[in-house]
């Protein structure tokens, strides 16, 4: 049986696939979805690549409000001037993600869309209050990062719907992106965090330590300086397990790096 | 599938199934320098440049590099600064990992002349050496750089 | 840029491509294979097609070519080869196998301990044994070997110390993680001769193991040896290649097989082990007795687990005067992938625990952990524990430099020191054939070219004997049918033994006519097993290590500021080669120290991914890493190839020590650094 290659040249027609293909594997920057291939975890019926399709990698400022189109790799939003004038913890955080070749190949959609529990962006993305639209041949809706990551590697898109867009609010005075590794200089997070001073006040998410972001509008509501909204994350949360940590041992970090992330954002 | 691109500057057309990783057609068309290593992206031992910029070769699906330039260290001319300067170190023993760091290298230097020892952790930072050449790698790049 | 040929690269006209089918238990009968619902144009080997045939192993021979039992989570029960890797992998999934799970054991300690279940009920004795020491299984437990020392009377001596420290210290096991996965392609002749060309640092051992399995004389048998993409012990002795044989013969075409990375970690580890240590001086620091008991976990199968427990036991007594000595060294059996051969052969392990040791006592003593180590080091005419007198000993002046390096003496806080003794196989052979052509020489030497540059030393050293340029010379893959007999390359021993090996060779050329000439050279000695007498190197690989290091107490993030080792070259053959081995063994030895380890669960590895288990990458790089050959006029060419990688860990953590953190077990990750803070 072989795979189908599909390679539509407009966003309608990667819409109408999506319709009619509803499992078909879509290829945005493909990192992800090649690792699930190669490790024997997903074997497509049917790749649909965004490849050929115009107008999706946009990095725009419009009326203050940050426009990433999903197909905008890592890469190109760590370099952009735009990025780093307005959203300089953003541009870091893309920065942070693996390595110069992962960045070249994977996108904007693809790392929100993958929802994986140790991404950098999804935390940073969160806590600076983005949404991101998803289409479908039926409409547009926008949801926030909260609502759009259920769970581990899981989303709340449709069969039929597409992120297409990552959208930012005007940038805030102060943030801050901390990622904690606990062995090697290219190991992934044990414990990430981003803390943002805006409009909004103080919002903080944590990030590597559960299948989806973690932020406590209550404890940083509670204020009480760097190290009890610390405690507090570190007291309220479930962390995993993994290589990288034992949950005691996340607890214990979270504490720290939350503290540490509002120390330096002042 | 037939998969048409450019490969170390020439027009190549290389069959291929619409599941299959470039590495795997690349070294179906003798590109050897691609090793398949990890699987995962980690390694950089199949790096290639996709347009002039590195990419995993285990991760990029063929029909994804429709029209693009590929390039491997098989292209590369006999004088070029970054394999002489790994040479001149002497940057490699088992030579697995040595592609995949003289193309990186090789970008690294093309955006930034002259970079700092964290700038070249950072940049070849993906590029795994299991024999421990780091400090020779680091020289070469240096000396590449001058 | 010139490309090395790999074990992978090989093709053959015809050739197909394996794929295994692996038991998901970690213990488990074999009921039943069936095949029926093999794709057409795949060939199995099922169980009854090895009937028959001979076990294998380079120590004991427990190992058969399709396990039955399986005894480890992914031990091999079945193959398949088809025309591409994907319809061999496809194939291998179509068979089904039926299970019977037996109880099953994952620590040494609780495989000695009473009622656990015994993974070879016989064990196999051990047979044209290719390391030379006699194995000790005890009959009706998982030890398939004790090696014992005893030197004085270590109980009484222990009536003489004014200190004792007593203190068990563990290692977890690791991965060699070579980037170029095991490789190997078998095929039969018409006149049924076996050939194959593999990945190994090991073709005679090989070649004498297929030809037990296969029942025929090993000059039936015929294995060629290409360079590695590195190894570090994992391609060694019988890995792939007699199940890839038997698939080859069943096909009646070649077969390939190249392992996937998940694969690499249920093929051969670096042996777990926890070693306890027990030493004790009188209160001028004077070491008046010791005593080790180590355990090495050596997986389903011993492989090299007997020689790596035994130089476990000996290189844990360290380069010390030492009156009274006993040693136990055990390698034991739980049903885990094999441990084997990995650069450092059981040393690391049991330097960790003896150096961190001497801290613990410098410690107690009130004494400087320098001192204590300068007061008891062997000399030159010293007599080791083994009974052997050491001559051409370097170990005080590698010990000052490391200490000179970090700067010990001025300053030691935050700082660690390690000094060390690692044997080299003794006894062994070897032997090499120079030829004379056209253009210059032709080498033909069965040492194995895995990164470490053998090649480029036999060539220098050949020019400089035959007056020639190492260009002029050419040097061919390790060949059984043509290369003269070498033990293996293992145990940093090639640039040495094939060097004076080439010595002979050369001066017989040069008696003979100059057109060709041949060089044998032994080393003779090994040990008792049993009392841990007799030689066990003839020369002794000598090193030590500094570290500088600074910690976030906070989280336990150790950053390691300063590394430097100091190693006994004698004499350096080939500069680069040489730095890239001390270079690369402190490398390797940073990521034993603070993050390397394979992880499992029910028997299930459960980090078989190179994200997942976590190798050094050049960020890692401490902030300053050096270290110094250490050569004298006249000395023989010391092997380097390991030396610098056991003292690294033991050097961090002696550092950590000073500033009151003892962490235990290997490796240091922040969560154990900042539990000792705690």
């Amino acid at each position: 049986m072989t795979t189908t290659w599909l390679a539509p040249e407009s966003l309608d027609e990667v819409l109408e696939l999506r319709g009619e293909h509803g499992d078909a594997t879509v290829i945005a920057g493909g990192t992800f979805v090649g690792i699930l291939m190669n490790q024997g975890f997903l074997e497509p019926q049917a790749l649909l690549s965004l490849g050929h399709v115009p107008g999706l990698d946009g990095i725009e400022v419009v009326e203050g409000e940050l426009r990433l189109g999903a197909m905008a790799t890592h890469r190109a939003v760590e370099r952009s001037a735009a990025v780093r004038e307005g959203w300089p913890v953003l541009a870091r955080a893309f920065s942070l993600v693996a390595s110069p070749r992962i960045r070249n190949q994977a996108t904007v959609g693809g790392v929100l869309a993958d929802a994986d529990y140790a991404s950098d962006p999804p935390a940073v993305l969160a806590a600076l209050g983005a949404q991101v639209l998803l289409r479908s041949v039926h409409g547009e809706r926008r949801v926030g990062i909260d609502e759009l990551i259920r769970g581990h590697y899981e989303t709340c898109i449709a069969a039929d719907e597409l992120l297409v867009e990552v959208r930012v609010p005007p940038g805030p005075e102060r943030a801050v992106y901390r990622k904690f590794r606990s062995r090697s200089s290219e190991d992934r997070p044990c414990v990430a965090v981003a803390a943002v001073r805006g409009e909004d006040g103080l919002r903080v998410v944590v990030g590597a330590v559960s299948g989806r972001p973690q932020e406590l509008p209550e404890v940083c509501a509670n204020g009480g300086g760097p190290a009890a909204v610390g405690r507090g994350y570190a007291e309220a949360i479930e962390p995993i397990s993994d290589s990288r940590g034992s949950a005691a041992y996340r607890r214990r970090v979270i504490a720290v790096e939350v503290r540490r992330a509002l120390e330096e954002l002042g | 599938m037939m998969l048409e691109l450019t490969v170390n500057e020439r027009p190549a057309a290389l069959e291929c199934e619409p599941d299959e990783m470039i590495l795997h057609v690349l070294r179906r068309a003798g590109l050897s320098s691609v090793r398949e290593t990890c699987g995962i992206g980690v390694c950089g031992a199949c790096t290639v440049l996709l347009d002039g910029e590195p990419v995993s070769g285990c991760l990029l699906l063929a029909g994804q590099a429709a029209g693009r330039e590929l390039t491997t260290v098989e292209g590369l001319p006999a004088e070029h600064p970054v394999p002489m300067a790994f040479d001149a170190e002497h940057a490699f023993q088992c030579g697995w990992c040595t592609p995949g760091m003289v193309l990186t290298a090789k970008r690294l230097l093309e955006e930034n002349a002259d970079p700092s020892d964290e700038e070249i952790a950072a940049g070849l930072g993906g590029n795994l050496c299991r024999c421990g050449c780091y400090l020779k790698i680091r020289a070469a790049v240096r000396r590449a750089a001058a | 840029m010139r490309l090395v040929g790999y074990a992978g690269d090989a093709a053959a006209d015809g050739m197909w491509h394996a794929a295994f089918v692996r038991s998901p238990h970690a213990h488990a009968r074999v009921l039943s294979v069936d095949a029926s619902a093999l794709p057409a144009g795949a060939v199995a080997l099922l169980p009854e097609d090895t009937v028959g045939l001979g076990r294998y192993g380079c120590q004991l021979k427990d190992q058969d070519v399709l396990a039955n039992p399986a005894r480890f989570v992914g031990d091999i029960v079945a193959a398949v080869a088809a025309q591409t890797p994907a319809a061999a992998r496809a194939a291998a999934a179509a068979l089904r196998v039926s299970y019977a799970e037996l109880p099953a054991v994952f620590d040494p300690l609780a495989a000695v301990a009473e009622g656990a279940p015994l993974l070879h009920p016989e064990s196999g004795g051990s047979a044209g044994d290719a390391v030379s020491i006699g194995v000790r299984p005890l009959a009706g437990t998982n030890v398939c070997h004790r090696f014992r020392l005893l030197h004085g009377e270590a109980e009484r001596g222990f009536e003489d110390a004014d200190v004792t420290v007593e203190e068990t210290f563990r290692t977890a096991g690791a991965q060699h993680a070579p980037m170029e996965p095991h490789a190997t392609l078998a095929q039969w002749t018409a006149d049924g001769r076996l050939e194959l060309t593999t990945g190994t640092q090991t073709p005679f051992n090989l070649r004498d193991d297929l030809a037990g399995v296969f029942r025929i004389e090993p000059e039936r048998v015929r294995v060629v040896a290409p360079p590695m993409g590195g190894s570090f012990g994992a391609k060694t002795f019988t890995r792939l290649e007699a199940v890839v044989a038997c698939l080859a013969r069943k096909a009646g075409r070649p077969v390939k097989a190249v392992l996937d990375r998940s694969e690499e970690f249920v093929t051969l580890g670096r042996h777990p082990a926890a070693v306890r240590v027990r030493v004790g001086a009188t209160r001028d620091g004077t070491l008046v007795a010791k005593q080790l008991d180590c355990w090495a976990d050596t997986g389903a199968y011993a492989d090299c687990g007997p020689g790596v427990a035994s130089k476990m036991g000996y290189a844990g007594i360290g380069p010390y005067r030492i009156p009274h000595v006993r040693v136990d060294a055990l390698a034991v059996y739980t049903n885990l992938p094999p441990n084997g051969a990995f650069r450092g052969y059981g040393a690391t392990q049991s330097v960790w625990a003896s150096e961190r040791a001497m801290d613990m006592l410098a410690e107690r003593l009130g004494m400087s952990p320098l001192e204590l180590r300068l007061r008891n080091l062997l000399r030159d005419g010293d007599r080791f524990a083994t009974g052997e007198t050491m001559h051409d000993v370097h170990f005080e002046e590698c010990l000052r430099a490391a200490a000179a390096a970090v700067g010990y003496e001025q300053d030691p806080r935050g700082k660690g020191l390690c000094v060390l003794l690692k044997g080299m196989q003794t006894p062994s052979r070897a032997a090499i054939a120079v030829e004379r052509t056209p253009v210059g020489y032709t080498i033909r030497s069965a040492s194995c070219e895995m990164g470490q540059g053998v090649r480029d030393s036999l060539r220098l050293q050949g020019a400089a004997l035959l007056g020639c340029e190492p260009g002029q010379i050419e040097v061919p893959d390790p060949d059984t049918d043509s290369s003269p007999f070498d033990t293996r390359t293992t145990s940093s021993r090639s640039t040495y033994m094939m060097g004076r090996a080439l010595d002979e060779a050369v001066a017989d050329l040069s008696a003979n006519g100059g057109e060709r000439g041949y060089g044998e050279i032994a080393n003779e000695g090994g040990l008792d097993p049993d009392t841990g007498q007799g030689i066990a190197s003839t020369h002794w690989h000598q090193g030590a290590a500094g570290a500088a290091v600074s910690v976030d107490e906070e989280t336990g993030a150790l950053t390691v500021e300063r590394l430097h080792a100091a190693v006994y070259a004698g004499r350096v053959v080939d500069r680069a080669g040489a730095e890239l081995q001390n270079e690369g063994s402190m490398i390797m030895g940073l990521g034993t120290a603070l993050f390397e380890s394979v992880e499992h669960a029910g028997g299930q590895i459960t980090n078989a991914n190179l994200s997942d288990y976590c190798l050094p990458a050049l960020g890692d790089l401490p902030g300053e890493l050096t270290h110094e050959l250490i050569e004298r006029e006249g000395a023989e060419p010391h092997g380097l190839g390991e030396t610098a990688l056991p003292p690294v860990p033991a050097a961090i953590g002696n550092a950590l020590s000073s500033l009151g953190l003892h962490v235990t077990e290997l490796p240091m990750t922040p969560e154990r650094v900042a539990e000792a803070a705690a």
